[in-house]
């Protein structure tokens, strides 16, 4: 069978209008099922690439998802395949109810009414917020709003799930529940944060980037238990916490 | 932090709740209407306008302190009203109180003013305490209201409080470090903020369009409609088109 990886960048560039170079040549293939968790210091242009990776921005270089080149022709379909969830809920909650923002997705994908209401249901059972239909995104605690946040996209079932900073701002019962959220989500994932514990726990691969390049990608416990290398580019664990290989666990 | 809402008491059940909305807009507007073209000196049409209105608040539940509370943003401009025109519009008879002079045609203008308002503005008052604001919205858009003007007031549904608890952020850390706002050098600052604000608002509106692109928008705005014109629907639109007409007619003869 045609080998498709999730994502499959190459030799990625991106500049923005006033000239800052955020991505200069990533690299960088995801298989499907696989969690991956994408770290760096600020400005090291991890949100810019999570952009590309629906195509609301599009730089030099080439990026394919499930096999699709990310080309205006396929962004609707690419569109509907890559749940990407913005770090403030307050942008990605938009409309007036929960149920119009969750419906939202499915609706633009052109579901029929019946379908479009099911799919909400289910992505609101799925994030713990039955009931929230007619909630007004203003009236959500934070961990709720992050939580809604999901299901705007979970509505359009998508196969590749992209968060940005997923964690920031939770209280620790919110983090707790939105990292079972997460698992319990059997879908290729791709995470970009500075809570690497929050890493450890959901994801199996970790890619380190720094000044926008790729500088380490590997295996979630030789890159966390690696402190030179965190040292080097700006991250540390938090203080007293050491990683355990995943299996003694 | 705590705010005011614009569509409170629009969540209670009651058979003016449950209708659909778009049955509420047109007769709201067509009440409105009505009776902002009837002459003033039709009285029993505009008591006809205050039965009916009265009518819909009881059987809306509404708690009249609510409604008075709301009728109340008239009175400044009913009040601006009764301090001058009464006094200075001549003609059709005086009436003296104390040392003034009230004229008759001022005294119509003033109850024309006051009976014209109070009658729009408890309509609009009822409209918005029996219908959530969203599903306002969607009325007016399943009644081919202008997409944009309803995408603005959506957003500004969604972002105003946003915005307000972003102001009063910045605030509370201008505060935080000593502004006391006593010299006119310190103007600055304010102007400063509200460009600060501007900012902020303009970036967000870029990341919520992104947002929305992420979810396959494509610029227009499809929605879900549930409800449907049924007997009450019918029923309310012929008292609201009906009434009214009445009144006016037949006050006339």
């Amino acid at each position: 069978m045609h080998h498709r990886p999730a994502v499959e960048v190459k030799d990625l560039r991106y500049s923005y209008p006033d000239g800052t170079e955020a991505l200069r040549g990533i690299d960088l293939v995801i298989e499907e099922g696989e969690s991956v968790g994408i770290v760096g210091p600020n400005g090291a242009g991890k949100s810019t690439l999570l952009l590309h990776l629906n195509g609301i921005l599009m730089g030099r270089g080439e990026v394919k998802i499930f096999g699709m080149p990310v080309i205006k022709a396929n962004l609707r379909d690419i569109r509907r395949r890559v749940g990407l969830v913005f770090q403030d809920p307050d942008d990605q909650l938009f409309s007036p109810t929960v149920f119009d923002d969750v419906a939202f997705g499915p609706m633009n994908m052109g579901l029929s009414q019946q379908e479009v209401e099911s799919a909400v249901k289910k992505a609101l059972r799925q994030v713990g917020l039955e009931g929230f239909e007619r909630r007004s995104a203003f009236h959500l605690s934070y961990g709720q709003k992050k939580r809604a946040a999901i299901a705007t996209v979970l509505s359009m079932n998508p196969d590749l799930l992209v968060l940005d900073e997923p964690s920031s701002n939770l209280d620790p019962r919110a983090r707790r529940e939105l990292s079972e959220l997460l698992q319990s989500l059997k879908i290729t994932k791709v995470i970009v944060t500075h809570d690497l514990p929050f890493v450890f726990e959901n994801c199996e691969r970790v890619v380190v980037m720094s000044e926008g390049k790729v500088v380490a990608d590997g295996d979630v416990f030789n890159i966390l238990s690696d402190g030179k290398l965190l040292e080097k580019y700006g991250l540390e664990l938090p203080y007293g916490y050491y990683p355990l290989p995943k299996e003694t666990r | 932090m705590e705010h005011a809402f614009l569509d409170k008491y629009s969540g209670i059940d009651s058979p003016i709740h449950r209708l659909d909305p778009r049955a509420k807009v047109l007769g709201t507007v067509f009440l409105v209407v009505i009776c902002v073209t009837t002459p003033p000196t039709l009285w029993k049409a505009f008591a006809a306008f205050f039965a009916l209105e009265i009518t819909f608040i009881v059987l809306a539940r509404l708690p009249w302190r609510h409604v008075l509370k709301r009728w109340m943003i008239v009175l400044p401009f009913i009040a601006a009203v009764a301090l001058v025109v009464p006094f200075l519009s001549k003609g059709g008879g005086s009436y003296n109180l104390g040392p003034l002079h009230l004229h008759g045609r001022g005294l119509l203008t003033l109850w024309n003013v006051a009976a014209k308002s109070s009658v729009s503005v408890l309509a609009v008052v009822l409209l918005s305490s029996t219908t959530p604001f969203p599903d306002l919205l969607k009325a007016l858009r399943k009644l081919r209201a202008p997409s944009l003007l309803i995408n603005l007031l959506s957003f500004a549904y969604r972002y105003i409080f946003v915005l307000v608890d972003e102001a009063q952020r910045m605030l509370r850390a201008r505060d935080s470090r000593g502004w006391n706002g006593r010299w006119l050098w310190q103007s600055r600052v304010i102007g400063n903020m509200i460009a600060s604000l501007f900012l902020r608002s303009y970036e967000r509106g870029e990341r919520v369009y992104a947002a929305m692109m992420a979810r396959g928008y494509d610029g227009e705005v499809r929605l879900i409609y549930e409800l449907a014109f049924g007997v009450e629907e019918i029923a309310f639109l012929c008292l609201t088109v009906l009434v009214p007409l009445a009144a006016r007619i037949l006050a006339n003869v």
